[in-house]
């Protein structure tokens, strides 16, 4: 009994290398036969079932119509496991620009669809598994992209899962599916977490002497509109409009050496220092603050601009990773 | 930059595309419009119209208990209509009227599906009523139809433009799915093992009545019709043969199976050339002016078949008619209609004075067991008689001298046919003992074979020619014998008159002779107008379908894989053979299709051969070394070592000899040239430029050093 969940366990492991070292794995993939899979789907079933329902009749009634006729389905039942299987051939995937995310928010994941086979590819599904696919046709010509959420659960770098194409055209019959994956890793951000304010805050002024007050102050006024979703842009301009009166008011008088420090809340875990900290940063980017962070091992200079927040998002990040 | 997409669950409720669907389920219900009662067909064309126009209109579903009622009242339409709900008419009326009414309830693509797949088996009811070719051909219609609405209905239409194909487009990709499935259809077709026979054929089938047919099997006939109804009709030129030489060949029967005595060759045979058509002048001219030489023209009746029959021995043949080695001569299609032809025989010729091995084998096989008094019998004799000649008139003696009587009602011989009529029975006709007479022979060893004709003719006493009836039919034998070839011998001549039964002594005064005419019209063989040939042509494709498509079935079936040289397959091995000749067809197109996805860059591959090449040549292309940089490297290396100071530069020993860097030099300059400086590369330029890498022969001027 033991020996033979062994033996299942092993040959699953086996299985499970076996379609491992078959998929393909790179930034700018051609889906190949060598790793494609196909089986009948439901209808494809009921298609056989009905196959065998004609021959029953064929041969009770010793008809030869219906007998050509039966084998004519047979074979366009085998003729279209060719012509399913070439629409998800020479189709080639790459990846797109995916930009970085948060922890708990939904990366996009953009693919590109290209056709190198000369032919249209029609109603391809690409998802990370079955049931949440996205489908889209590819011109021979054009190529198409599609874009598939992902959710991500912690910072660092997210290696992609891998990623399915699928697809049953012409007839629904049949269905080929590939995996692949995508090498190149994205970059989690720690997800942003509103410090607990006053307390913590406090107690670190005392270190940093007379600009302490004014940054105080800063961080109170810009926490109390923060609408929660620091990179939903478009959630961001609506809310700007709303309080954009409030937002310049702060603005003229912030003090111009603004700095994060993790030693700022020492009585709190490292993941969660990092979340407020990642809080912060956004918060004063999107203030046009000039703002610097302070990390062990890792002080990012004061500047501004979407390059400095992705440098010190970046250190974040990876903080403690490397 | 994200086009066209659609998610998961927009895809499942994507919506339907109603009108293919329609027109399947129409296309594929139109035969049986023809044999189901008029309301149904009447109502599946309104249901089919109103659920179109509703849907362009928009949402509309009706609640289930309409549904059910309507469903049910359909049933009890049928039930009213036939009376009954089984049977073959009323249960195909039944699953055509739901099949028209389960439009109303298409909810999700499932349905659609379903009401797809079904419509092949709706299909297969309309073969039960008919069967003609245009059926068969018109089949492939709805099929196409219903794949058509299974892509519409599989494809995101709705946010593609790629789909909005015309129609044109739409029937160009349908038409190969089927063309691809055709073979594959045959192959099944003949190879797919079978049970028996088919249990009933189409009226008109290839087994018309006729006196003379081509099998014989004179155990199963209980009683023999004569029909005095006119086979044929015969003028002689000048000279006409006497009443015991006339025997009208038709046919040779040579293979027995133990019940029935069948043609051998059957479909398989080659043609020999006729006599007078043959290289020998003399002896044509000598066989024609012969004084058992006669000529004369026939006219036969309809015999929907296509033997033509001949005066004993036919020398020579009409055109579109093929002489076979064994005297039959067959017509290119099957006698429809009266037909007239000349005919030359001679009832003297000499036929095969030496036979071959084969031969002698095939004219002497009896099945291996069964009879076996017979076959004793016979062997018994023969070891009593001088020579064969001697056994048969024993034979003919022991029929004439013994309790044989010619009968029109024999009884049914079940088993064992020819020990029970030589022994038991005693009593037959014609056919009976001819072979029966063939029988012994062949036990004895004597290549004997079945001649079917007719016997005898009468002449009209009106005018000049001679009336041969269905009455004359005849069956009698030809014996071989050493030094004269095949002899007739008539066994039924033997029979001693007094044991002919009275009946058959009638004379044939009542018949209609006195109004018949030679002149009828005919069809002259000599003279067969365009349109006289496609009657023929269509009435032989329409045989063909019948004898290949009808009634193809296991017998057909071993006949056919024995003319393929395979009868001693098993079942399972025609099978694999089948699976074979399908995954070799599949692997073809398969390799075909999906080799062509790597096309995508022709020259890229074709520069990688050639980097192969390089790399065999020790050439090898550095890494990050660009193409010009590799011709200049080239140039340095073949320069420095044709001046002898190459030393460190190339430690290789041998240097590419002028001609091939040439070569080498045209390649990759055309391989720059295709690939940065021309923006579109025709398919042409692809495949010259694969040619020229293939064509590429990268040779060094000096051997090689040893490394070992």
């Amino acid at each position: 009994m033991a020996a033979n969940q062994a033996n299942k366990l092993f040959s699953s492991l086996k299985l499970k290398g076996f379609f491992a070292s078959r998929m393909p794995v790179a930034d700018e993939i051609t889906l190949e036969q060598r790793s494609t899979y196909i089986l009948p789907t439901k209808a494809g079933l009921m298609m056989f079932g009905v196959i065998i329902l004609m021959m029953v009749g064929a041969t009770n009634y010793q008809n030869n119509l219906a007998f050509l006729l039966t084998f004519l389905i047979v074979g366009i039942g085998l003729v279209s496991t060719i012509f399913t299987f070439r629409n998800l051939q020479g189709l080639a995937v790459k990846r797109g620009n995916i930009d970085s995310v948060c922890a708990d928010q939904t990366l996009a994941v953009t693919v590109h669809l290209n056709s190198q086979s000369k032919m249209d590819h029609l109603t391809i599904g690409i998802g990370f598994d079955k049931k949440s696919l996205f489908y889209c046709d590819v011109s021979a010509t054009e190529g198409a992209s599609i874009s598939i959420p992902y959710k991500t659960t912690k910072r660092g770098w997210l290696s992609l899962p891998r990623i399915m194409a699928t697809s049953s055209f012409p007839f629904g019959l049949l269905k080929v599916w590939t995996w692949f994956k995508f090498v190149s890793p994205v970059l989690i951000y720690p997800k942003p977490i509103e410090p607990p304010a006053a307390a913590d805050s406090i107690g670190t002024d005392n270190e940093q002497g007379d600009n302490k007050a004014s940054g105080n102050d800063d961080l109170y006024g810009l926490k109390s509109y923060q609408p929660g979703e620091p990179l939903s842009r478009i959630d961001w301009k609506a809310h700007a409009r709303e309080r954009g009166v409030f937002t310049k008011e702060f603005v003229s008088y912030q003090s111009s050496d603004l700095l994060f420090d993790w030693d700022n809340y020492q009585a709190t875990e490292p993941e969660l220092r990092l979340s407020y900290l990642t809080y912060l940063v956004i918060q004063a980017s999107h203030n046009n603050l000039e703002y610097g962070l302070n990390l062990p091992g890792n002080r990012v200079p004061q500047s501004s601009g979407e390059r400095h927040l992705n440098n010190c998002l970046k250190a974040l990040a990876l903080h403690g990773l490397e | 930059m994200i086009s066209n997409s659609v998610s998961a669950i927009d895809y499942q409720n994507r919506p339907f595309n109603l009108l293919p669907v329609l027109i399947a389920q129409q296309l594929t219900l139109i035969p049986l419009y023809f044999f189901i009662p008029i309301w149904i067909s009447a109502l599946s064309i309104a249901v089919a119209i109103t659920v179109y126009f509703t849907q362009v209109r928009g949402s509309w579903s009706l609640p289930t208990w309409v549904k059910v009622l309507i469903t049910l009242a359909a049933a009890v339409g049928v039930l009213l209509s036939f009376q009954r709900l089984s049977g073959r008419d009323a249960g195909v009326a039944l699953i055509a009227v739901m099949y028209a009414l389960k439009v109303i309830e298409i909810k999700s693509h499932r349905d659609i599906y379903v009401l797809m797949n079904l419509g092949f088996f709706i299909l297969l009811a309309g073969f039960l009523f008919n069967q003609s070719p245009l059926i068969a051909g018109y089949q492939f219609v709805p099929v196409a139809a219903i794949l058509n609405a299974l892509t519409a209905n599989h494809s995101l239409t709705q946010t593609s433009r790629i789909m909005h194909r015309s129609l044109g487009q739409t029937l160009k990709q349908l038409s190969k799915y089927l063309l691809l499935a055709l073979p594959l259809m045959v192959v099944l077709f003949v190879f797919f093992p079978r049970l028996s026979g088919p249990i009933w054929k189409m009226p008109g089938g290839a087994s018309a009545t006729s006196g003379v047919s081509d099998t014989m099997s004179p155990g199963a006939i209980s009683s023999l019709q004569l029909f005095d109804k006119v086979a044929f009709r015969v003028k002689f030129d000048g000279r006409e043969p006497q009443g015991n030489d006339i025997y009208w060949r038709t046919l040779v029967l040579d293979e027995f199976d133990g019940l029935t005595w069948s043609r051998h060759n059957g479909r398989f045979e080659k043609p020999i050339k006729s006599i007078t058509s043959s290289q020998q002048p003399d002896g044509k001219a000598e066989l024609l002016s012969n004084e058992n030489t006669f000529s004369y023209d026939i006219s036969l009746e309809a015999t929907r078949q296509e033997w033509l029959t001949f005066l004993d021995r036919p020398i020579d043949t009409p055109r579109r008619s093929r002489l076979f080695k064994d005297y039959s001569v067959r017509f290119d299609y099957r006698l429809v209609d009266r037909t007239r032809y000349k005919g030359v025989s001679n009832i003297r010729l000499p036929l095969d004075l030496s036979l071959s091995d084969v031969e002698r084998q095939e004219m002497t096989a009896i099945p291996a067991s069964g009879n076996s008094r017979s076959r004793n019998w016979a062997q018994e004799t023969r070891s009593q008689s001088i020579d064969d000649r001697e056994f048969i008139m024993a034979i003919l003696r022991r029929i004439n001298q013994q309790e044989y009587f010619y009968t029109l009602a024999p009884p049914i011989m079940e088993q064992d046919i020819v020990d029970s009529f030589w022994f038991d029975e005693q009593v037959g006709f014609c056919e009976h003992y001819a072979g029966a007479l063939v029988y012994l022979a062949r036990a004895a060893g004597v290549p004997a074979r079945v001649v079917v004709g007719y016997q005898g003719a009468e002449k009209n006493p009106l005018s000049n020619y001679w009336i041969v009836r269905y009455a004359n039919a005849h069956a009698w034998t030809e014996i071989w014998f050493k030094g004269e070839g095949w002899v007739r011998i008539d066994p039924t001549a033997a029979i001693a008159p007094h044991r002919v039964e009275e009946q058959l002594q009638l004379d044939y005064n009542q018949r209609d002779s006195l109004f018949d005419d030679f002149g009828f019209a005919a069809v002259d063989l000599n003279e067969i107008s365009w349109h006289k040939e496609f009657q023929y042509w269509m009435d032989r494709a329409n045989t063909g379908w019948n004898d290949w498509v009808l009634d193809y079935s296991q017998g057909s079936q071993k006949l056919l894989l024995k003319g393929l040289g395979l009868d001693n397959f098993s079942v399972k091995q025609v099978s694999l053979l089948m699976i074979s000749i399908l995954a070799v067809f599949l692997a073809v197109i398969a390799l075909k299709w999906l080799r062509q996805t790597n096309n995508g860059d022709s020259i890229e591959q074709s520069f990688v051969i050639m980097c192969r090449k390089l790399e065999k040549a020790n050439y090898p292309l550095n890494k990050g070394e660009g193409v010009m940089g590799f011709l200049s490297r080239l140039d340095n290396v073949n320069s420095s070592a044709s001046s002898g100071a190459s030393s460190n530069t190339s430690s290789r020993a041998e240097r590419i000899n002028p001609e091939s860097l040439k070569a080498l030099r045209r390649t990759l300059e055309r391989y720059i040239f295709l690939r940065y400086k021309l923006s579109d590369i025709t398919e042409k330029q692809q495949k010259d430029f694969r040619r020229q890498v293939k064509a590429l022969k990268i040779r060094t001027s000096e051997a090689k050093p040893t490394e070992h």
